[in-house]
């Protein structure tokens, strides 16, 4: 038997896709310059279905991709051609929440924002909170490590996820993780988290619950100049405070804000950094006055507390919405999403500006300014022809971030979209060794092959070079 | 340079602009009815408008497969709602719409209910018909007869639907007519004409009353123009677009005589519609003008009413509301705050959330009666939220939502129009009372 | 075993040497040695001892971020953020006895403020390994937050010595807290979950939560005016029992540090469990050592679900029918210090996890020779 008649046997007829113009509506992720149309979609409703459907697949060698919401933004989720696409939206229940052990079991497609909805009659939340929370899945955060606001303070998915129930390449289902964290043994689950699916298929997890912090204040602070902003954040780091979130806009984020929401962001502000503190109350209400201080000693213009909880909603959901808002300012943009040392933001802000200003190309700012993760998003207009220019500029940012001792990305990791540029902050024996790992869980190269590492076939013989760190140039450290 | 549209003729295709605001970013999803349902991309918004830009480039034809999942689309637009791109997948789907119905043949059982739907609905005359056989068919025992012998569950999915929805309506309730004019109580503030509605005059006669009522105690002289026709709601979600044009232009035209200053409407799906007319006839050069005026003095009843300082003293009303948000109220409309500040103040009213809040109940026109499948399952989870809330009484602005959330209530809370409360508060009779 | 080699290499690029040496055959790599104990014996035919790999290679306090040869003693490391009013949140007890940072991470090993930041694995940014076959590989970066490639950092915790050689490791700091204060309250088991949670449960946000030898202690840490408050609301919960000055604490908690180091001539077992087991873990020790009349302590973080048991007194087999019965009801156990001849009664590991195929399979990709710790994780590997 074929394949496909094979996997439509095992999952029924109504859980597969084989017509042509519905497949195509799997072609893309979230970043729809990649697109590939696959050869099937199907849509398993339990794990054991997962695992028959990768068993196939080990069996006749044939490609597999994992689909959350589709809502990454680096290509992960892009197919592979003659392969097919696993969607987990069918499989979104929440098994259990558990308050007394402070944590929650759920199925891979349940949202992320599901999961705190589900834990708010406890009084306890799930902390990391990427602006897609409302739609992003759990299993495509644990196969991303994805971040968010709030992680400043609390960390990551991997931070917080405790195990994690996988289907293995060859279509066995392990559990990795336990219980407690503390297990004898390596860390096989810190390496699954984050390896874009490319070690296997999450069927369920079990993530860490928090308590609700007894009080959270949050303002917005206007600044005259972005290095000004970019200072402020530096200060306020340096004096010790851990803000649960230090996010910043800049005045084209702003606009695009303001045209998307009701907007509480000064219209005309040239930057502003939205800052929340977290947890219990007369903690919060000292550090608040201190950040307040830390701001204007920097050259804020203006500050906005929010007074209540529809302010603060308001603020958040200005900003979460900033990233898709910016398509009502530009017909198209790039999302960048490289990461700098804390104490180089105004440098590499300003860098950006004149980069942008050379290549004629707008660059709206908004991004986690606490973390150093920038999310510069580069406007331009496909009709306009301007489309090599952004993105030649978009990856010249990337790069520009590992040049100063950074990182190619922060939360959206590697994907399709920058396997290529992965020998500039990797030599070969690096990235050799990561291949070992992915040889131990997936020896056929079956799983969500094509991402993260270069490939000839994808990056042409000779992929970029590599950057030295900062201190390697500096001689501190040294490559072999 | 040639302008094509793909696989769409040059009639008002979906515009390139309106399909490149959509970043892909999957914002909408959750909000989706038909995804919540079944979790495929192509019965999404962001999937559907992909599909649209697919044949808009020509890289898929329109054939049944598109058709299907553009059917699917309940239209509720929560997608608009949820979307931070400020993608107008209503005037996406309205121009696909259209389109599909020209190029697309349906199937034989599809037109078939489709007609008799469109035979009915639109005809209050035809509707009472029915709906009295409904009665009857309750009255007489035969539901429960045919219910015992597992006839109904043999009906096809479309007929089960229709006749499930089969409201509790009082014979009587079935032809009362509201006076022509009903005269403003104290000091005259407005002139309004209200729309009686098809199916709403009909199965919710009793709404009208309170509608009429309510309005007259905050001051505002009620006429009830003779003759109203539907206002081509139905038709105009469905693609039937040149039926609903004429349907406006009548109901414009009857709606112009009676020289209102607002034109209400308590049926959130025909006040969508109504606020559409402008676009429906900005072709035509005889209405075009004519259509905008009226378009814009649409209101629905308690966004006329959040306008208006309240005059009339509300009397207690101890009951724990859950206030359902009807799509074409909420999203469409985006009439959300009002019906709820209205009804918070009623004093002794408490007004509860309903998890899952945005999610459509499956009615959407006529959805639950051409996608019987799906509407049950969203009628189901909707029901099911909605008394988990465990409030005294659902109130929702539209007769469909209505009818279908009723099918699936386990439990008998009683279900009303918001006006309903707010009539029962002013008059200062007990809920119940007012209803009858 | 004839003459065991000892490489103690300065740089990478003599680390990558001493590897690069087929004359050192299987290495056993030892830090301080503070856990080299920890589960199977190994077997070797050279040292690879990384305490001359104890530099500090870059600091920026802006940055919050700090890079070290992986030799470094942790306390030593602590001593140098200190002065800029940071710290590695890392508190466990072998610190003081001299641990490295890169035998904190093979191990996983932490203390009680795991309750809020966890183990190592949590801040772990960037480290440079070298394989048995003299790879050199780098993963991560100097930046928080950094999705680009595998995190080989996760792996090689937990690693015990099997998968390579960590030489660098790049780790994120946290401030200090401008004040800090201790509850005391004497319970049993059950009263201190369940306390414990009240605290969680209200928000009070302690740093560590900390069951040792029929006490609670609970930390918290922050501003002076919201520590004062937090304590005063913990104590009001905890009742007539809780004390909170400051001596105190401080002995309590040295008592803790002391109960999971040991002493010669005990077994200490680590044991990883949900929170809500406590009781019943506190119960098995209990009737355990009392039926094979071995002396039991035990130090938990409940709400980490770490668990630290102490055998003192009694014979190696008495010692062995303890584990046992722990084992059994927990296999996430790890022995970190055995009595004398409590090997020979007992194998190292008890029931493997689930995915113990993958795990060998790791060690395959990583040392196919077996050349590193080779028995250490014997009988699963
Ligand atoms: C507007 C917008 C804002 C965003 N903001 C943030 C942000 O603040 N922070 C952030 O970190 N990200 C952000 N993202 C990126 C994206 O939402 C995250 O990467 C998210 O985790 C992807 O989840 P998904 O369910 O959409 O996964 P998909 O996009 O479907 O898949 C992502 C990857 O995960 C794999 N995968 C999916 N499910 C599984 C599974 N069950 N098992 C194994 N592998 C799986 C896929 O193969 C793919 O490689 C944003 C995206 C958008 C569009
Ligand atoms: S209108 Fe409703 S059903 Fe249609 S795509 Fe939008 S959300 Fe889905
Ligand atoms: S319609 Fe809006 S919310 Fe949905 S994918 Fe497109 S841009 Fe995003």
């Amino acid at each position: 038997m074929s394949w496909a008649a094979e996997l439509t046997e095992v999952l029924g007829r109504e859980n597969v896709i084989t017509d042509p113009a519905r497949l195509r509506t799997y072609e893309c992720d979230g970043l729809t310059g990649y697109r590939v149309v696959p050869a099937m979609v199907v849509l398993p409703r339990s794990a054991a279905e997962v695992a028959a459907a990768v068993g196939v697949c080990a069996r006749h060698g044939v490609p597999f991709v994992a689909r959350g919401a589709g809502t990454g933004l680096s290509g992960g989720a892009l197919p592979v051609a003659d392969g097919i696409v696993i969607s987990l939206q069918r499989l979104r229940r929440i098994v259990e929440v558990d308050p007394v052990n402070l944590r929650a079991v759920v199925e891979p497609g349940v949202t992320n924002l599901d999961i705190s909805k589900a834990a708010a009659p406890y009084g306890l939340y799930y902390a990391p909170d990427p602006s897609s929370q409302q739609v992003c899945t759990i299993g495509g955060n644990v196969a991303e490590n994805s971040g968010g606001a709030h992680c400043l303070k609390y960390g990551f998915t991997v931070n917080h996820v405790l195990a994690a129930e996988v289907v293995l390449a060859d279509g066995t289902v392990t559990t990795l993780g336990g219980d407690s964290p503390q297990l004898p043994g390596y860390d096989l689950l810190g390496a699954f988290i984050g390896s874009e699916g490319t070690l296997g298929i999450v069927t369920q997890v079990t993530v860490r619950l928090l308590a609700k912090p007894a009080a959270v204040r949050t303002m917005v602070a206007d600044f005259a100049t972005v290095a000004g902003a970019g200072d402020a954040v530096t200060g306020i780091v340096a004096a010790g405070i851990v803000p649960a979130a230090i996010e910043m806009l800049d005045n084209l984020a702003i606009q695009a804000v303001a045209a998307s929401t009701q907007s509480v962001y000064t219209l005309d502000t040239v930057a502003a950094l939205v800052v929340e503190l977290d947890g219990p109350p007369d903690d919060v209400a000292e550090q608040f006055e201190q950040v307040q201080e830390i701001c204007r000693a920097h050259g804020c213009t203006k500050v906005l507390v929010a007074e209540d909880a529809e302010q603060r909603a308001l603020i958040w959901t200005g900003r979460k919405a900033a990233f898709a808002a910016v398509g009502r300012i530009s017909p198209d943009y790039f999302v960048q999403d490289g990461v700098v040392p804390r104490g180089r933001l105004a440098e590499v802000l300003g860098r950006i500006a004149a980069m942008a200003d050379e290549a004629g190309v707008r660059v709206a700012n908004v991004f986690h300014a606490g973390d150093g993760n920038l999310h510069p998003l580069v406007l331009y207009s496909e009709a306009a022809g301007e489309h090599d220019r952004a993105e030649r500029l978009s990856t010249e940012i990337a790069e520009l971030c590992v040049e100063l001792g950074g990182s190619l990305s922060g939360e959206h990791g590697i994907g399709a979209d920058k396997a290529c540029s992965m020998p500039r902050m990797f030599g070969e024996d690096d990235l050799a060794t990561m291949l070992r790992l992915r040889s131990a869980f997936d020896p056929g190269g079956l799983c969500n092959p094509g991402k993260v590492f270069p490939t000839p076939r994808l990056c042409g013989e000779r992929p970029g070079r590599y950057r030295p760190h900062p201190l390697e140039e500096a001689g501190v450290i040294e490559r072999l | 340079m040639v302008l094509t549209n793909g696989s769409f003729d040059a009639h008002r295709p979906p515009r390139r602009e309106l399909l490149d605001d959509c970043v892909h970013c999957g914002f909408c999803l959750p909000s989706c009815p038909t995804y919540a349902v079944g979790g495929e991309e192509m019965d999404s918004p962001r999937g559907r408008i992909y599909l649209m830009d697919l044949a808009e480039r020509g890289e898929i034809p329109l054939d049944r497969t598109m058709a299907g999942h553009i059917d699917s689309c309940l239209g509720c637009l929560a997608c608009v709602t949820a979307c931070p791109s400020g993608v107008q997948y209503d005037l996406l789907l309205e121009a696909t719409r259209p389109q599909l119905e020209r190029h697309v043949p349906r199937t034989r059982r599809d037109r078939l209910v489709r007609r008799a739907v469109f035979a009915v609905f639109p005809y209050p005359a035809r509707m009472r018909v029915a709906a009295l056989f409904g009665v009857l068919y309750r009255r007489l025992g035969l539901r429960a007869l045919t219910h015992r012998l597992g006839i109904v569950d043999r009906l096809p999915a479309e007929l089960r639907a229709a006749e499930g929805l089969l409201p509790p309506v009082k014979v009587r309730s079935l032809f009362r007519r509201l006076p022509a004019r009903v005269a403003a109580v104290g000091e005259r503030r407005l002139r309004v004409a209200l729309l009686e509605g098809c199916a709403q005059r009909v199965l919710f006669g009793d709404v009208n009353a309170a509608t009429a009522r309510v309005l007259a105690a905050e001051g505002c002289e009620v006429v009830v123009p003779e003759g109203q026709r539907c206002c081509g709601a139905l038709n105009l979600h469905a693609g039937l677009e040149d039926d609903a044009a004429a349907r406006a232009r009548r109901l414009i035209d009857t709606f112009e005589k009676a020289e209102a200053d607002v034109v209400v409407a308590n049926v959130a799906g025909c006040g969508s519609s109504m606020k559409e007319y402008d676009r429906l006839l900005a072709d035509d050069p005889a209405y075009a003008e004519r259509a905008a005026r009226f378009a814009a003095s649409v209101r629905d009843v308690t966004e006329l009413l959040a306008e208006l300082e309240p005059r009339a003293p509300r009397h207690p009303i101890q009951a724990k509301v859950a206030y359902h948000d009807a799509c074409h109220l909420a999203n469409a409309q985006r009439i959300r705050r009002q019906p709820r500040d209205l009804l918070r103040a009623v004093p002794g009213i408490e007004l509860t959330d309903i998890a899952e809040a945005e999610l459509c109940c499956g009615s959407a026109g006529i959805y639950n009666l051409v996608q019987p499948v799906a509407a049950e399952e969203l009628g189901r989870r909707k029901a099911a939220n909605i008394e988990a809330a465990a409030p005294d009484v659902i109130a929702t602005a539209n007769a469909g939502c209505l009818l279908q959330v009723r099918r699936f209530l386990g439990r008998d809370i009683p279900l009303v129009h918001p006006i309903e409360i707010l009539d029962a508060s002013i008059r200062g009779v007990p809920l119940e009372r007012a209803r009858r | 075993m004839s003459t065991v080699t000892t490489y103690r290499p300065t740089t990478l690029r003599a680390l990558r040497d001493a590897l690069a040496d087929g004359a050192g055959g299987r290495l056993v790599i030892a830090g301080t040695g503070t856990a080299a104990d920890w589960g199977g014996a190994p077997e070797y035919d050279g040292v690879l001892d990384t305490t001359g790999m104890s530099g500090l290679i870059s600091y920026n306090p802006t940055d919050m971020t700090v890079a070290v040869q992986a030799g470094m003693p942790l306390a030593t490391l602590q001593e140098t953020l200190a002065e800029h009013g940071q710290w590695v949140a890392l508190d466990p007890a072998r610190a003081a006895a001299g641990a490295t940072v890169g035998g904190l991470i093979a191990t996983g090993d932490a203390g009680p403020v795991r309750h809020t930041f966890g183990t190592l694995r949590d801040c772990v940014i960037g480290v440079t390994v070298v394989l048995a076959d003299a790879t050199v590989a780098r993963s991560g970066g100097h930046v928080i937050k950094n999705v680009a490639g595998y995190d080989l950092a996760k792996l090689f915790h937990g690693s015990l010595g099997t998968l390579g050689v960590l030489a660098e490791v790049i780790l994120r700091v946290h401030p200090r807290a401008a004040a800090t204060a201790t509850l005391a309250v004497r319970c049993d088991a059950a009263t201190a979950f369940d306390l414990g949670a009240r605290l969680i449960h209200g928000s009070l946000e302690p740093v560590a939560v900390e069951w040792c030898d029929g006490t609670l202690l609970a930390r918290f840490d922050g501003t002076p005016g919201g520590v004062e408050d937090r304590l005063r609301r913990a104590r009001e919960l905890a009742g007539s029992d809780a004390t909170d000055t400051a001596d105190a604490a401080a002995d309590a908690w040295a008592v803790v540090g002391a109960l999971v180091r040991g002493a010669d001539g005990d077994t200490v077992v680590r044991i990883g469990t949900a929170p809500d087991r406590l009781p019943a873990l506190a119960a098995l020790v209990d009737r355990a050592a009392a039926e094979h009349a071995v002396d039991a302590a035990m130090t938990s973080s409940p709400f980490a679900g770490a668990h630290t048991v102490r055998l003192r007194g009694g014979a190696a087999a008495a010692h062995a029918a303890v584990v046992t019965a722990l084992r059994t009801a927990h296999p996430a156990t790890t022995v970190c210090r055995w009595t004398d001849g409590l090997r020979a009664e007992l194998p190292a590991w008890g029931e493997p996890p689930p995915a113990v195929a993958v795990l060998r399979a790791v060690k395959h990709a990583f040392d196919p020779d077996d050349r590193l710790g080779s028995g250490r994780f014997a009988p699963w590997f």
